[in-house]
């Protein structure tokens, strides 16, 4: 059975064809396990709470959200996540490096329209450096397929 | 048009300001540069003047007296505790003045500013606890005046007065416990008023006369004890808010001198009783929102209110509806009556543009063919704990745009699945006399279903996706052993980081619920809600 | 309006309280007001003393916000009450309007109606 993995091609819009996509990986949030493509769109934390703008991109976009526990949250994670989707995200990448509980919050979630994926560490790192240097980037989300793990569940 | 940038330290530029031209003018902004002062050597010809942001905690005299051309002047974000009429002298045409985020403590009463063409001025964000009468008497043409968030215990009435051509005003953000009679009497072009976040509690049955212009009123977070009848008069009423306050009923023509109100906001009211004639003759109403009103008995009169899209009246006593509910009601989209004594329902039919429906929590018995015929774009029916025992065959049939069906615990015993293909969400658990195994066929696009019981699951694939009751023992002693063999192949960018366990134990239950097949029904049947039915 | 030189992005500005190098602004002092710019792909937290042109200020006790005007409004008081209007538009007791009410006549200068 396919692993819940998700593998995150990102290639630059400003690049010589012959570049090199950057590639990491990151882990698909309940049920949402799937294919998007969109430019990378960064929002702010406070930017999907209720009161947030409904602020229109033109393209295809998956968004990303560095989440930061100094930030009181003003949804809980999923209601974010929707809201992300609902504004128009192919997908959404949460950045979970500085913030814990994050993983921990999107257990518990029903089926999600579109992909949600976290990523952490030097993957996400890597992610936000393009970001902070307004470097327009595309991304392209799969499901990385392993083989399998388990053999005792062989019937 | 602005053509190009000054060059800081010219005649036209004083140093260390940025500066723009736009034409023969220039537009100057000195704007978080640690000033403690004004610059001296500003151009008469500046438009446009920026110095918030800075430490200035005092206007020199005469410091803009060659600035008869400034229209804009910003002095926000500062330290300044007053500003004398002498300080704003010469600005004949200012037209927007920024005082926000400094500290001023009172304004000038004997020597007002003289500032004849200012149309908006911003005082918020200080420490005015009140305004002298003549304040305003320089600044006739004002039309938008922010108060807000200052320390003001009364509305300013006299200093009002000087005010004719006000449109817009916030008092919001202060300590005002009362609005006396004609507070705002020489106010006829007013059009919006914040009053939110003070500590109004009463108010003159007189208080908004005059206020002939006004479209929106914020009354929000106060403490108003009761249903501010004072708004009889504002017969241009559109938006009226006032939410969080203590106001316990809404009496009969509450809103009958305010014809054209859209929105009214009162959530988090501890209103007890609505008038059945309270909400009457509002033609441009579309969102009426009643919650816990638990002494209306009755459904309220809604004659004349043919606009409603979105009606919640829930935990209320209402035991029926009336029959002719859809024809009052013509464009009604969300329908929540949740946690009532309804018993019977009428037919919705007229209400066809119905999307949701809420009756959770009532006491309804029967569901005929009539309910809820024809609504083609009902995409949502919440009918769960009610009394159900028995659903018309043809109840569904035409509800071609319904996704989501919530029969909980309810006394059926049997389903009627025609009109139901399109069901993506389908909640059962609790009719403990539905035994029926549905087949997957009737709702080829569930994606959440609940059963009374675990084998009505199996048919989703739920059974073989799980181990037999010896495989799952086995399982169950080596666990701690295949944790670390199944994860760290999982994440190999973490062997040798010190990775984040709960990210880890969150991977190994997304992988579980993974093996499981899309449509997620429950219960899950187990080792003791075998597939097998107890009763064969 | 502010022509000249946006504020600042990132952690240097005065309004800010708590900051990350990703997110800019993430809580502002108080009495500020919190704004989410867009700058390109980024959107950073920005604090200031008054909302960007064609954004209005909402104060609360608990937070500051900048919400966007109507689009035929280039500043407004609140979301249905415009103070200036976007070219083409006239301004009638806080309304934009691409005509003006009877007995008054379009001032392109001033972008208002005017008698």
């Amino acid at each position: 059975r396919p692993v819940l993995r998700a593998v995150i091609r990102v290639t630059l819009l400003k690049q010589e064809p012959s570049g090199k996509p950057l590639t990491l990986e990151g882990v698909f949030v309940g049920g949402s396990a799937g294919y998007a493509e969109g430019k990378l769109m960064q929002y702010h934390p406070l930017s999907l709470c209720n009161t947030s703008e409904d602020e229109r991109q033109d393209s295809d976009f998956v968004t990303i959200v560095k989440l930061e526990h100094r930030v009181p949250r003003c949804l809980p994670l999923l209601d974010k996540a929707r809201m992300a989707l609902d504004k128009g995200a192919q997908a959404v990448i949460f950045d979970v490096s500085d913030d814990a509980n994050a993983a921990a919050e999107l257990r518990e979630t029903e089926s999600l329209p579109r992909p949600v994926v976290l990523v952490e560490a030097e993957g996400a790192e890597e992610l936000m450096g393009l970001v902070n240097k307004n470097e327009e980037a595309k991304v392209r989300i799969e499901i990385m397929v392993e083989s399998q793990r388990w053999p005792h569940y062989d019937v | 048009r602005i053509q190009d940038r000054q060059g800081s330290g010219t005649p036209m530029c004083p140093s260390p300001c940025q500066c723009e031209e736009d034409g023969i003018f220039v537009m100057v902004d000195c704007s978080e540069l640690g000033l403690s002062s004004v610059p001296t050597n500003l151009s008469p010809l500046t438009t446009y003047l920026d110095l918030s942001m800075n430490n200035i905690s005092e206007i020199q005299p005469r410091a803009f007296h060659r600035l008869h051309l400034l229209s804009e002047l910003r002095i926000s974000g500062n330290q300044l505790r007053y500003i004398s009429g002498h300080a704003l002298q010469g600005l004949h045409n200012l037209k927007v003045l920024m005082l926000q985020n400094n500290q001023l403590e009172r304004l000038p009463h004997d020597a007002p500013w003289d500032l004849p063409n200012l149309l908006s001025l911003r005082l918020d964000a200080n420490l005015l606890s009140e305004v002298p009468a003549g304040a305003f008497q320089g600044v006739r043409s004002l039309r938008h005046l922010w108060l807000d968030d200052n320390s003001l215990t009364d509305i300013p009435v006299t200093a009002l007065d000087s005010l004719p051509s006000l449109q817009a005003m916030t008092l919001a953000l202060n300590q005002i416990t009362h609005i006396p009679d004609y507070a705002f009497t020489n106010l006829s072009a007013l059009v919006v008023l914040h009053l939110h976040n003070n500590q109004i509690q009463s108010m003159g049955a007189r208080c908004f006369e005059g206020l002939h212009s006004l479209e929106t009123l914020d009354l929000n977070y106060n403490d108003l004890q009761e249903f501010p009848l004072a708004i009889r008069t504002l017969s241009k009423l559109q938006e009226l808010g006032f939410h969080n306050n203590n106001i316990k009923a809404i009496p009969e023509r509450a809103f009958v001198g305010n014809p054209q109100l859209q929105t009214i906001h009162f959530y988090e009211n501890p209103i007890q009783f609505v008038g059945k004639s309270a909400f009457q003759f509002l033609p441009k109403l579309h969102t009426l929102s009643l919650n816990g009103a638990t002494q209306i008995q009755e459904f309220p009169d809604l004659k004349g209110t043919t606009s409603l899209e979105i009606l919640t009246l829930t935990r209320a006593g209402l035991s029926s509806l009336p029959l002719d509910l859809c024809e009052q009601l013509p464009r009604l989209r969300v329908l929540e009556l949740s946690y009532n004594q309804i018993e019977v329902l009428p037919s919705f039919y007229h209400c066809s543009a119905l999307q949701e429906i809420g009756l959770q929590h009532n006491q309804i018995r029967r569901i005929e063919s009539s309910t809820f015929h024809q609504l083609t774009s009902l995409r949502a029916l919440d009918l769960s704990w009610n009394m159900i025992e028995w659903i018309h065959p043809d109840a569904f049939a035409f509800l071609h745009s319904l996704i989501k069906l919530d029969l909980t615990e309810n006394r059926l015993s049997s389903l009627p699945v025609a009109g139901l293909g399109g069901l993506t969400h389908l909640k059962l658990r609790g009719n403990t006399e539905l035994y029926d195994a549905f087949s997957p066929d009737h709702f080829p696009r569930i994606r959440v279903i609940e059963m009374p019981y675990a084998y009505q699951c199996c048919v989703y694939g739920s059974c073989d996706s799980y181990k037999s009751v010896s495989q799952w023992d086995t399982e169950q002693s080596n666990t701690d052993e295949d944790l670390h063999k199944r994860t760290v192949p999982m994440y190999p960018i973490h062997t040798d980081t010190n990775y984040d366990p709960d990210l880890e134990e969150f991977q190994l239950e997304i992988e579980e619920s993974k093996l499981q097949t899309s449509v997620q029904c429950t219960p899950v049947p187990g080792p003791f809600r075998p597939c097998d039915s107890l009763l064969g | 309006h502010k022509p000249i030189s946006s504020v600042s992005s990132g952690c240097q500005q005065g309004g800010c309280l708590t900051c990350s190098d990703y997110n800019g602004c993430l809580s502002c002092k108080p009495r500020f007001f919190m704004h989410l710019e867009r700058i390109g792909m980024k959107q950073i937290g920005v604090c200031m003393t008054s909302c960007p042109p064609g954004f209005y200020g909402t104060r609360s006790p608990e937070r500051n916000t900048c919400t966007k005007c109507r689009s035929e409004c280039d500043s407004c008081f609140n979301k249905n009450f415009c103070t200036r209007c976007r070219a083409g538009f006239y301004l009638h007791l806080g309304k934009c309007q691409e005509n003006c009410p009877e007995g008054l006549v379009r001032s392109d200068t001033q972008r208002e109606c005017v008698s």
